[in-house]
C-alpha cells in the first residue's frame, strides 16, 4: 500500500556523520560532488573513491541500506555504462560492425560507474544521517544570502516544513479514502491504463478537497500563533559551528588538495 | 473592568446582513473556566474567532485585557494573550518534530532562543508530553496531538485559552486526556472558554453559557443552567443522565433542592430520598 | 439461521518485520439475520481490522468469515463483490463524497453493482429518504450541504447498494447532539423497515445500549464479550478496566443496588431508570 513509500530516509543514529551540522554537511556534499566529476585519473578517482567510502563507514549506517539506494538506479548505471564503452575513440580492440569498443571507452565506462556509484552513495549518506527537518533548516540558513535577489527564502523553507508535515497525514488519508471507495464497489486494479486513471477520480477528489480544507485550517492555527512571515521571527535552535565540523572541513580541504595534485601530476585518462 | 469584554457585538460572514452573532454580550473575568454551547451554526465559533481578533466585528466592540479587538497595532498581542486550539488536532500541527512545532508560536513572537528552549520545555511538561517532544505528530493518538496543540498555544504565554470543540474528534480516553490538561490549566490561573457538545464537560466549567440563533439564551452555573431541562431540550441540546432523570422525577413530584450534575451527586440524592 | 459466522479470525499486521502486531486475534462469533451488534474497544483494540475483514478489504491472517455458510474468500476472484453484501461506512465517511452532484455520489455504489438505470434511481431516492434528504438536495454539490447532510448524503451511497449485512464505523462522532439524535432515528427506522444485519461501531455507549441487541467487547484484538447490552453493561468494572465506561445512567443504577435498593440488573436507560426509582417510591410510599 501507498504508506510503504518510505519518505525522507532518516535513519537516526549518533555517528560523528549524524552529528555533524547539517549546515556543513550540505556544503560538504557540494565539495565531494565537484571532487567526484573532477577526477580525471585513477589515482584522483581512487581517492575519493576511498573518501567516500570512509564516510559511508564513518556513519554508521548498515551497507545494506546504501546498496538498497543504488538498486533503485541500477539500470541507469547499466545503460549508461554500456553507452559509454561503445563511445570512445581511438583504435578499437573489438569490432562487431559499426560497434567498437575502444580503451577509452572503456576508461570512459569505468569513470563514469563508479561516479555515479560515489554520488548516489555520498547523497544517500546525507539524507540517511539528517531529519528532514535539520535539512530543512539548513537550506533555509545556507540560502539566506540569496534574499538580496528577492527569493522567499523562508516561504520556500516553510513550504518544505509543511510539505514534509502532512506528507504521511495525506499518505494516510489516501489509504482511507481507497478503502471507502473500495467498499463501495470501486475497481482500482482491473482494466488499462486509462480506465485505472479514470477510477482514481473518486479517491482524487476527496483528497483534493480535504487538502484544501486541512490547508485553510492550518492557515487559521498559524495566524493564531502569531504567525506574520519570516521577518523578526527566530529560531529555538541555535546551528553552531563545532570542533567536531571544523575537523570534518579540514579533511575534505586535504582530499580536495589531493584530487587536485593528482589532477596535475599524473597523465589524465578522459 | 472584565478580561474579556464582549459588548453588542455583531458579524456576519456576507455582505446581506445575515448575522450570525446578533447583538452578543459577554463578560469573562480571570482566571474563569466559562463553558459555551449551543448547536451547530449557533455562532459559537464566530464566536471565538472573534476573542483573538481573528475576526472584528461588524458592529460592537470586543476588549481583551483591555485592548480593543480593532486596533491592528494590537492584533498580534492579542492573539498571544488569547490563545485558540481548534477542533483537528492534525491540522494546527506545523511542524514534523513535537518541540520545533510547540516552539513555532515564540519563534514568530520573536522571543530569544533560550527563552524559547524553557518555554517549550515547560508546556510539553504540563500537558505531559515532555517524553514525546523528538517524535513525529503523526505517530501520536488523537489525545496526545491535541495536548501538543495546547502546549504549542502554553509556550506563548497567554493569559488566556479558547478551545473550539477541543474533544469532538477525539475517543472517550482522548477526552479525558484532554479535559485533565484543561482543568490544570484553570488550575494554574489561565482563564479557560471551551466550546463543546458534551455536557460532562461542560459540568466542570465556573459558568455555562448557552447560545442559540446568535445570542446568549441563558447563563449561569452549571446547576443554574442544567436544571433548565425543559429550555435545554427545547432547544435540542442535552443534559447529563443524571439531570435528565432527576428532572423525570421531580415532574413526577419528586422535591430537589440541588440539581444533581453527576453519578455521585445523583446516587447520593436518590439514596436521601429512598432511605 | 445465521448470516455471518466468523471463526478463528486473526490479522496480524507488518509479519516479519519489527513492527509485527496482532490486530485480531482469534475472533469467532454467529451473528443472526436481522440482528443489531453493537462492537465496543479503546482505540487500537482491532475494532476496525475486523469489520475491514467482514468485507473482505482485509484478508484475514487466518480463520474465516461464513457469509450465508460459504467463505468470502472462496472465489478471491470476486471478493469484490463481497462488500455489495457486507455494507460499509467508514469514520467520517463524509470525505469520501466526490461527484458532481449528491444524486451522482450515492448512485456510485449501485453503478458499480451494475445495477440497471431504473433500479438506480430507484434506489437512489430510496436510501436518500432513508436518511431524510429532499429531492432538492439530491441535485446539489455534496460540498455545498452542511456536515450534519454530507454525513448522511454518505450514509446514502453505502445504503443505496442494498446490503443484507450494514456496517457503520461511529456513525454520529464529531455531530452536535441534535445531529447525533436525527442520524441515530434514521438508522434504526431504516433498520426496522429493511430488517438486514447492523454492525454499529461507537464510543458511545448510551447509543450502543439504545440500539445494539447484543454487544462485542473487543479488547487487544480479542473478542473479550459478547451478550445482551444489559448483561454487558451490568459488569461496570471489567468494562471500566478495558478503558471503557458504562452509561452514565446504568453506573448510577449500579451504584444505587449495591448499596442495598432493590433495583434491576444492567439498567440502560433514562426511562427505564424513572420507572424503578417510581416504582421504589410506590412501594415505600413515599409518593
Amino acid at each position: 500500500m501507498t504508506r510503504d513509500i518510505a519518505l525522507g530516509q532518516f535513519i537516526p543514529g549518533q555517528s560523528v556523520i549524524h552529528r555533524m551540522d547539517a549546515r556543513v554537511k550540505n556544503l560538504l556534499l557540494i565539495a565531494f560532488i565537484v571532487l567526484i566529476f573532477c577526477s580525471f585519473n585513477f589515482v584522483s578517482l581512487g581517492i575519493i573513491t576511498g573518501a567516500v567510502i570512509a564516510v559511508i563507514l564513518l556513519s554508521d549506517i548498515s551497507v545494506k541500506m546504501y546498496l538498497k539506494s543504488l538498486k533503485v538506479i541500477i539500470v541507469i548505471i547499466l545503460i549508461t555504462s554500456i553507452l559509454n564503452i561503445f563511445y570512445g575513440s581511438g583504435d578499437p580492440i573489438v569490432q562487431f560492425g559499426i560497434f567498437k569498443i575502444t580503451l577509452s571507452g572503456i576508461y570512459r565506462a569505468i569513470f563514469v560507474t563508479v561516479r555515479i556509484i560515489c554520488l548516489i552513495l555520498i547523497s544517500s549518506c546525507l539524507t540517511f544521517t539528517t531529519s528532514p527537518t535539520d535539512l530543512t533548516d539548513a537550506i533555509e540558513r545556507l540560502m539566506k544570502p540569496l534574499k538580496i535577489l528577492h527569493i522567499k527564502v523562508h516561504e520556500i523553507a516553510m513550504m518544505m516544513t509543511i510539505a514534509l508535515r502532512f506528507v504521511p497525514t495525506l499518505l494516510e488519508e489516501t489509504d482511507k479514502i481507497m478503502a471507502a471507495q473500495k467498499a463501495r464497489g470501486a475497481d482500482m486494479e482491473s482494466g488499462g491504463m486509462i480506465k485505472k486513471i479514470k477510477a482514481m477520480t473518486p479517491v482524487l477528489i476527496p483528497l483534493f478537497v480535504s487538502a484544501f480544507r486541512r490547508a485553510y485550517e492550518l492557515a487559521v492555527a498559524m495566524e493564531c500563533r502569531c504567525y506574520q512571515g519570516g521577518d523578526g521571527r527566530t529560531r529555538m535552535k541555535v546551528l553552531k559551528i563545532k570542533k567536531l565540523d571544523v575537523a570534518c572541513i579540514l579533511v575534505t580541504v586535504l582530499v580536495l588538495a589531493g584530487v587536485i595534485l593528482c589532477n596535475i601530476f599524473f597523465a589524465a585518462k578522459i | 473592568m472584565s478580561f474579556i469584554s464582549v459588548e453588542d457585538v455583531k458579524f456576519s460572514y456576507d455582505e446581506d446582513k445575515n448575522y450570525v452573532l446578533n447583538g452578543l454580550n459577554l463578560k469573562i473575568e480571570k482566571g474563569e473556566f466559562v463553558a459555551l454551547l449551543g448547536h451547530n451554526g449557533c455562532g459559537k465559533s464566530t464566536a471565538a474567532k472573534l476573542l483573538n481578533a481573528m475576526f472584528l466585528p461588524d458592529e460592537g466592540t470586543v476588549v481583551v485585557d483591555n485592548m480593543i479587538t480593532s486596533d491592528e497595532k494590537l492584533t498580534y498581542e492579542i492573539r498571544r494573550n488569547v490563545g485558540l486550539v481548534l477542533q483537528n488536532p492534525d491540522n494546527q500541527l506545523v511542524a514534523s518534530v513535537i518541540e520545533e512545532d510547540v516552539a513555532f508560536g515564540p519563534e514568530n513572537l520573536g522571543v530569544p532562543p533560550e527563552e524559547i528552549r524553557e518555554r517549550v520545555d515547560k508546556a510539553l511538561r504540563t500537558v505531559g508530553m515532555y517524553e514525546y517532544r523528538k517524535h513525529a505528530p503523526h505517530k501520536l493518538s488523537g489525545g496526545q496531538k491535541q495536548r501538543v496543540a495546547i502546549a504549542g498555544i502554553l509556550a506563548m504565554h497567554p493569559e488566556c485559552v479558547v478551545f473550539d470543540e477541543p474533544t469532538a474528534m477525539l475517543d472517550p480516553s482522548g477526552r479525558d486526556e484532554v479535559m485533565n490538561t484543561i482543568l490544570r490549566l484553570k488550575e494554574n490561573g489561565i482563564t479557560v472558554v471551551l466550546i463543546t457538545h458534551y455536557m460532562d464537560e461542560a459540568v466542570m466549567a465556573d459558568r455555562v453559557v448557552v447560545m442559540d440563533n446568535g445570542n446568549i439564551l441563558t447563563v449561569g452555573t452549571p446547576r443554574e443552567v442544567f436544571s433548565q431541562v425543559h429550555l435545554l431540550k427545547k432547544h435540542s441540546l442535552d443534559v447529563p443522565q443524571a439531570t435528565e432523570l432527576i428532572y423525570k422525577l421531580s415532574g413526577a413530584g419528586l422535591k430537589f433542592d440541588e440539581m444533581p450534575l453527576n453519578t455521585e451527586e445523583c446516587v447520593n440524592f436518590l439514596e436521601g430520598v429512598l432511605k | 439461521m445465521s448470516i455471518i459466522e466468523v471463526k478463528n479470525l486473526s490479522f496480524t499486521y507488518g509479519i516479519g518485520t519489527p513492527f509485527e502486531k496482532k490486530a485480531v486475534d482469534d475472533v469467532s462469533l454467529c451473528v443472526n439475520e436481522g440482528e443489531v451488534i453493537g462492537l465496543i474497544g479503546h482505540t487500537g483494540s482491532g475494532k476496525s481490522t475486523f469489520v475491514q475483514m467482514l468485507n473482505g478489504l482485509i484478508k484475514p491472517t487466518s480463520g474465516q468469515v461464513l457469509l450465508e455458510g460459504k467463505d468470502i474468500w472462496e472465489k478471491s476472484k470476486e471478493i469484490r463483490k463481497i462488500c455489495f453484501k457486507v455494507g460499509m461506512v467508514f469514520q467520517y465517511p463524509e470525505y469520501q463524497l466526490f461527484d458532481e452532484t449528491v444524486y451522482k455520489d450515492i448512485s456510485f455504489g449501485p453503478r458499480n453493482k451494475g445495477l440497471s438505470e431504473e433500479e438506480i434511481d430507484l434506489t437512489v431516492r430510496k436510501a436518500a429518504k432513508f436518511v431524510g434528504l429532499s429531492d432538492r438536495l439530491l441535485n446539489k454539490s455534496p460540498f455545498d450541504l452542511s456536515g450534519g447532510e454530507k454525513r448522511r448524503a454518505a450514509i446514502a451511497g453505502v445504503i443505496a447498494m442494498d446490503p443484507d449485512v450494514l456496517v457503520l464505523d461511529e456513525p454520529t462522532a464529531g455531530l452536535d447532539p441534535k445531529g447525533r439524535e436525527v442520524l441515530l432515528a434514521q438508522i434504526m427506522g431504516y433498520h426496522k423497515e429493511r430488517k438486514n444485519t447492523i454492525f454499529f461501531v461507537s464510543h458511545s455507549m448510551e447509543d450502543i445500549s439504545r440500539i445494539a441487541d447484543r454487544v462485542m467487547v473487543m479488547n487487544k484484538g480479542r473478542l473479550e464479550m459478547l451478550d445482551t447490552p444489559k448483561n454487558i453493561f451490568a459488569q461496570v468494572e471489567k468494562i471500566e478496566s478495558m478503558g471503557l465506561r458504562v452509561p452514565q445512567i446504568t453506573k448510577i443504577m449500579m451504584t444505587l443496588r449495591e448499596r442495598g435498593y432493590d433495583i434491576t440488573d444492567g439498567v440502560l436507560t433514562v426511562e427505564q431508570a424513572f420507572s424503578e426509582i417510581i416504582n421504589l417510591l410506590e412501594k415505600e410510599g413515599k409518593i
